[in-house]
């Protein structure tokens, strides 16, 4: 099976460098449509779907291999080893922040530099370190998704919610974004909210810029600043935005603070 | 975006009575409006919502990460989301309501909010858990099947396997036997002596055949099939030699007709064995003392054998399935039958052979086994 068809890769832009996007838990591609457009008339950009999210091959999908995010990161290596072009800055959502780190650590050279916006090493408070849930409240969201079939693949379009004005989006478009298997979907939730990789923060040692919200219930504040205590080469922003996405919900204030640390690298 | 009308949301109104909880939030979740059945499901007043709490406060932590993860993003991309189903808490604490939203993105007074509708929907959460539930056995008795399957059919290789090493190994000791019962035919015995030591004679052979049997049938099974070593032949003679074994001991009973020339392709050890199966099934099951039929035919296109017997017919719905492994035509007991292998074979022959077996059954014309090879060199 081709890495492209796998991960559903599209490139678009020019530009000496490369950009890589790579969603987040609960979504797809798509979420990185307010972005594309700044940054493809300066950079190449590579898009993806990680394996069981959106439109990548659901076929793919292998309980073992996605046991852990370094299954993710292997399948980043090979997106960027055939897609990118050096340098390479890896633009990671929550979750995928933490994939761009486990490939950066066991392909250095791959990677001029990462940007994480909204990251978390670790979901769960441990002692003094404050992720911001317990075991618990991760169990309750498996509950959650358990019983949300519908919820990950309903297919109403719009326009039968009575919101048929939106000129963006084609009355053809029904629910087309962020779709998935919802058994996939708990997976990978586990997966990715039980995972601990506070340890390996230390090893990343390109320049990294972290996009923290300041009213961020999945990444709190203190997580940001822990990370960049740990990072060698960290960089944290802090903008003013309420959510987990502010790639969407405040695009400008994204790239302002993407713009100012690719900057001051020289990309 | 369009800007909608400004609802009517006086108390008593549609929106505030509607059997439903119908609210607006700003782009952050944060309560602009709501109405009378929500803050009644949920133990509030109105005033202790708008503008103090969120949407998301509402929810479970859980609820709340899936809010954050994929409500928001495909809401903000989408413009809507439906069907989604969350647990909201009462104001107490202690009990939640399953809620299916729908939520709506749009400009109101030149800034977006999200207009959500929401139903309590515990039956519905009841039946979908008993889905959930039920699917999880159900993967549960697969993945059980499977398991009991894979048992049972290495089990079954396991048994043949056995068979096979074990008809093996008792061709040696039956060899012995049967040279020293040889040796002994030669020696000076009187009449008793002689007779026991025919029919060990007897025996030791019915052995010996059983024993080919089940090693032919032991490789078909687990080698996909009996092996031949084809040569140039002429066939009527093959026929006749085998028929020639059987026609000293049954004499006058077997006759062998030929049709066209003999020479075909074929393995003439197979064919006699072949041949030793059927004409031994036909004296065993056709009528004493009626006329055996051995009938070796080769045309342009193929070659054939067929063997023919007069006797009580094979019952119609036994008929197909007598080339299968233990498989008997007829339910009356003989000390002469053997495990049931014999026509098993004779169709692996065939089809080693690149042929075909077929039988037909009559009480007026008998029964005929015949095998058919098209010739394609």
């Amino acid at each position: 099976m081709s890495v492209a068809v796998r991960n559903r890769v599209r490139v678009l832009g020019n530009g000496k460098a490369t950009l890589v996007f790579a969603h987040g838990f609960g979504c797809d591609q798509n979420m990185w449509r307010l972005l594309v457009p700044t940054y493809a008339d300066r950079f190449r950009i590579v898009l993806f779907d990680l394996v069981g999210s959106g439109g990548s091959d659901l076929t793919a999908f292998d309980v073992h291999k996605y046991a852990t995010l370094q299954g993710y990161a292997d399948d980043v290596l090979e997106i960027v080893e055939e897609f990118a072009s050096a340098p390479v800055i890896f633009v990671g959502h929550s979750v995928s922040a933490t994939i761009g780190m486990l490939a950066g650590i066991k392909a250095p050279a791959a990677f001029a530099g990462h940007v994480m916006i909204g990251p978390s090493p670790c979901y769960i408070n441990d002692d003094e370190y404050v992720g911001g849930f317990t075991r618990a409240d991760i169990e309750s969201l498996l509950d959650t998704l358990e019983s949300n079939y519908l919820g990950w693949s309903s297919n109403m379009a719009p326009a039968i919610m009575g919101a048929p004005e939106q000129p963006e989006l084609g009355i053809e478009l029904t629910n087309s974004f962020c779709r998935t298997d919802p058994e996939i979907a708990k997976h990978f939730a586990r997966v990715t909210f039980l995972s601990d990789h506070r340890a390996e923060l230390p090893q990343l040692t390109a320049p990294t810029l972290i996009v923290q919200c300041n009213d961020d219930l999945i990444a709190p504040l203190a997580v940001g600043s822990y990370m960049q205590r740990k990072l060698p080469n960290g960089t944290l922003r802090v903008i003013d935005n309420v959510g987990h996405c502010p790639h969407l919900s405040s695009p400008g204030q994204c790239a302002s603070a993407m713009d100012e640390f690719m900057a001051v690298q020289g990309w | 975006m369009a800007t909608p009308p400004e609802p009517d949301t006086t108390e008593n109104s549609l929106f505030d009575r509607a059997p439903c909880g119908l609210m607006r939030c700003a782009q952050d979740g944060r309560f602009l409006l709501v109405n009378r059945t929500f803050c009644q499901w949920l133990g509030y007043d109105a005033e202790a919502l708008i503008g103090e709490r969120r949407f998301q406060d509402l929810l479970t932590v859980g609820g709340r990460i899936f809010h954050q993860t994929h409500w928001s993003p495909l809401l903000e991309m989408q413009g809507s989301i439906s069907e989604v189903k969350l647990e909201l808490r009462h104001r107490d604490g202690s009990t939640t309501f399953p809620m299916v939203v729908n939520a709506v993105l749009r400009m109101a007074n030149g800034v977006k909010v999200q207009d959500i509708a929401a139903y309590v929907a515990r039956d519905r959460d009841k039946y979908e858990r008993e889905l959930v539930s039920s699917r999880m056995k159900l993967q549960e008795l697969v993945t059980e099947s499977k398991r009991l399957h894979e048992e049972a059919r290495d089990r079954a290789l396991f048994a043949e396997q056995m068979i096979g090493i074990v008809s093996h190994d008792l061709r040696n000791p039956i060899s012995t036997i049967q040279m020293a019962t040889t040796l002994l035919q030669r020696a000076a015995l009187d009449a008793p002596q002689r007779s026991i030591v025919e029919r060990v004679f007897r025996a030791t052979q019915r052995a010996n055949r059983l024993l080919v049997d089940l090693l032919d049938f032991t490789q078909a099974r687990l080698g996909g099939g009996v092996s031949t070593t084809l040569q140039t032949i002429d066939l009527h003679s093959t026929i006749r030699e085998a028929v020639e074994e059987f026609a000293l001991k049954h004499r006058g009973r077997l006759q062998h007709v030929t049709a066209g020339e003999g020479a075909c392709t074929a393995d003439p050890n197979r064919l006699v064995q072949l041949v030793g199966n059927l004409v031994g099934n036909a004296l065993t099951y056709g009528t004493d003392e009626t006329p055996i039929t051995v009938t070796s035919r080769v045309s342009p296109e193929s070659f054939s054998i067929r063997v023919h017997n007069f006797g009580p017919p094979i019952p119609s719905d036994a008929l197909g399935s007598l080339f299968e492994p233990m498989t008997r035509g007829t339910t009356a007991t003989s000390a002469q039958r053997s495990v049931g292998l014999g026509l098993f074979i004779v169709r692996q022959i065939a089809q080693a052979h690149g042929g075909t077996a077929s039988v037909t059954s009559s009480a007026e014309h008998g029964t005929a086994f015949e095998i058919n090879v098209p010739r394609t060199t």
